[in-house]
């Protein structure tokens, strides 16, 4: 599959990230979430887009632009991407809560002025983890989409194409050779972001931050909770037990006591086989086919 | 390439930061390594921090420092299985400006000084280790590593502050004689309380707190506990010998899950919600325990420098480490004003702690921890204070009240001390105390 068309044109790539909490409390009696900016910072999947944009600059011989719709807190996470090796930065001066529509027009905004044609971000946020905005920006720009990427290099046939890969359930992947314009969202896995040298970290520290103002939202309004509660399982419906039945049958039937079930079983085998053991209990009990 | 300061601190705790701070207010060039991803978040202190040595270095800081409460109400409490007596102080002078010490959050505390010493121009780098100390050809100390990639920060004096566990003074070879009876282990449960409860079971009013140190409460171990109160939660902990828990087997959370059922402790933390448990270990050797306070280009402060003072009725830590950090930063600067000849940081630094609370107190107070650790202090003397207090207000009509010396002495008897040791003890703590 070939999404897009076009060879890379402009030698900048874009990286897209969030600044969130990255330890958030969560009452347990309330559901109230408490976030702290000390432990923010960006995601891991916001971590792999941008080392692997960093390889992908580094092979091409491209800048890397980092761009973030946030407060100004956003700036230290901002600041460590310039560090790893991000050529610019910019904040796009806006707040967590914006609508996913309005932070993906920011961001588009951003990028088309920047000259940006190839576009990676993390696959969804960890604070409100719709993953609509690399879709949403795909959709502004009128780049292609790649979402939920597990890898990501050089195809080597085309001279700035790639050849990617996504994950499908059944434990399946789809192989993807992409050419930009395209927006690219991958998973935390994908790469781990490398540790910037101290000379870089210590000049990040007084690197020019460009701050622009967010663009007037247009979007839907961020659909906002009307009621926090603490996390309950959802209830499981079961069909009554006939009223024929007694009412120890009848509680029996409820409970599942006694009913007739397969045994736990205790196997020791080696790897491979153990392995080939658990594949063929999911296929037996119908995750797998 | 690598980086190239006047001074490198590593460690952005108290000492740390204030080392860093005085430095940069001197001119000084200097970088601030912090190993966390910012000051102060490792969070294990639990402890009141006396603020008057902040006094010279940031005046008037009760206005900005984030604070919890400031401790008004101060009680040494005696625990035995079923009984308690309490020295209970409390001042409302305490309670306003210059105040005397406050219950803080270390992630806020640390982050706030840091910050102070970032603003005058340190140069703070976080998330980042240091790995060892760098030497030149002849074999001088001229920086640090780190685990960074091109890590070397070249200084011409390095300030360790990088805790109890001090690699860095470890590696230049400056503890001689570290043992595990010159450590204590600190654990810590944070307790959810509502503010109105804190205030209602302790006694207070707006942003007053309490500090109760407790001795008798840890079973066979030797060590004490601590309650302190934050704005709405609660500090419950222990400080536990270290050879003393090895020896009992048994587990530090289940000694302090057992002094939270003390009939005079339950009442305090009913109903509160664990938020948070840590551990830590603290340098309560004294004085006798202290490192070589440096070597060459190298000067050690704060816990690095075993700079934690345990003498009982007084527990103090951040004010030695912040003490002992400005004298680091104030000996540098003035080796750097001078010229700076290899050996004047340390000799500066040994003449200014010498001369001041730092090493004077821990001098002054040296037989305190073995004072404080032994099986009377710990065990036997509680128990007679507590079964005198009890024979001195039970009323036993129709017997007469009996007079406090026969009681005295009575008590004494049963407890099984030696007037010998009892005296003895006494002349010890007169010393030490007096």
């Amino acid at each position: 599959m070939t999404a897009g068309g076009a060879r890379l044109g402009a030698a900048r790539l874009g990286v897209a990230m969030k600044w969130v909490d990255l330890r958030p409390e969560i009452d347990s009696l309330t559901g109230a979430v408490h976030t702290d900016a000390r432990f923010s910072g960006a995601s891991g999947a916001d971590q792999a887009a941008l080392e692997l944009a960093l390889q992908l600059g580094g092979t091409w011989g491209a800048d890397v632009v980092v761009v973030s719709v946030g407060p100004a807190g956003s700036e230290t996470m901002l600041r460590e991407a310039l560090a790893a090796g991000a050529t610019q930065a910019l904040r796009v001066d806006g707040d967590t809560a914006m609508a996913s529509q309005d932070v993906a027009r920011a961001l588009a905004e951003t990028f088309k002025g920047l000259g940006v044609d190839l576009v990676l971000c993390g696959d969804w946020s960890l604070d409100r983890g719709s993953g609509s905005v690399p879709a949403f920006l795909a959709g502004a720009m009128g780049f292609a989409q790649a979402l939920g990427l597990v890898s990501i290099a050089p195809d080597g046939r085309s001279p700035c194409g790639l050849s990617a890969q996504r994950r499908l359930d059944g434990g399946r992947r789809e192989r993807l050779r992409i050419q930009a314009p395209a927006i690219l969202s991958v998973e935390s896995g994908a790469a781990r972001l490398r540790r910037a040298a101290l000379t870089r970290v210590i000049e990040a520290r007084k690197a020019t931050v460009e701050v622009r103002p967010a663009p007037t939202p247009v979007g839907a309004p961020h659909l906002a909770p009307t009621r926090v509660g603490p996390y309950r399982p959802r209830a499981r419906t079961l069909p009554p037990p006939s009223l024929t039945l007694s009412p120890r049958e009848r509680v029996l039937a409820l409970t599942g006591a006694l009913v007739e079930r397969t045994p736990p079983q205790t196997l020791v085998l080696e790897a491979p086989e153990a392995a080939e053991r658990i594949l063929d209990q999911l296929r037996t009990w119908g995750y797998l086919t | 390439m690598t980086e190239r300061f006047d001074a490198v601190v590593v460690g952005a705790g108290p000492a740390g930061s204030a080392a860093a701070l005085v430095l940069a207010q001197g001119g000084a060039s200097v970088c601030l390594l912090e190993r966390g991803p910012f000051p102060g978040s490792k969070n294990m202190y639990g402890g009141v921090i006396y603020g008057r040595i902040l006094d010279g270095l940031i005046p008037q800081w009760w206005d900005e420092a984030p604070v919890q409460r400031w401790v008004t109400r101060r009680c040494t409490t005696m625990l035995t299985a079923g009984q308690a007596l309490t020295i209970d102080y409390r001042t409302s002078a305490w309670g306003s400006p210059p105040y005397n010490g406050a219950t803080a959050f270390r992630p806020d505390f640390d982050a706030w000084l840091a910050g102070k010493a970032e603003a005058a121009g340190a140069v703070l780098v976080c998330s980042t280790t240091a790995t060892g100390l760098l030497r030149n050809e002849a074999g001088a100390i001229v920086g640090v590593r780190t685990d960074r990639p091109d890590g070397d920060i070249e200084a011409r004096t390095v300030i360790a502050c990088d805790g109890v566990n001090s690699f860095l003074a470890k590696e230049a070879g400056l503890y001689h004689h570290a043992e595990a009876d010159h450590f204590t282990l600190g654990v810590k449960e944070v307790l959810a309380l509502p503010r109105r409860d804190i205030e209602e079971r302790f006694g207070l009013r707006g942003l007053e707190g309490a500090d109760f140190e407790i001795v008798g409460c840890t079973g066979d171990v030797p060590g004490g506990g601590f309650i302190y109160t934050n704005l709405d939660s609660i500090a419950v902990g222990l400080v536990l010998s270290l050879p003393g828990l090895a020896a009992s087997k048994r587990r530090p959370e289940d000694i302090l899950a057992e002094m939270k059922t003390h009939p005079a402790i339950a009442p305090l933390v009913e109903g509160a919600e664990l938020k948070e448990y840590s551990a830590h270990l603290i340098p309560e050797g004294g004085y006798d325990m202290m490192p070589e306070l440096g070597q060459d280009n190298l000067l050690i402060a704060g816990d690095a420098a075993a700079m934690c003072l345990a003498a009982g009725i007084w527990l103090e830590g951040v004010n030695f480490a912040i003490g002992s950090g400005a004298a680091a930063g104030e000996a540098v600067v003035e080796a750097l004003t001078r010229g700076g000849v290899v050996a004047q940081p340390l000799e500066g630094y040994r003449r200014r702690l010498e001369n001041s609370f730092v090493l004077a107190d821990h001098k002054k107070l040296r037989r305190a921890p073995g004072l404080v650790l032994s099986d009377r202090v710990q065990s036997r003397y509680p128990q007679l204070a507590c079964n005198l207090a009890e024979r001195m207000f039970t009323v036993d009509n129709p017997s007469p009240k009996k007079g406090m010396v026969a009681l005295g002495r009575q008590e004494i008897k049963r407890s099984g001390v030696r007037l010998r040791d009892l005296a003895r003890d006494a002349w010890t703590g007169l010393r030490t105390f007096g």
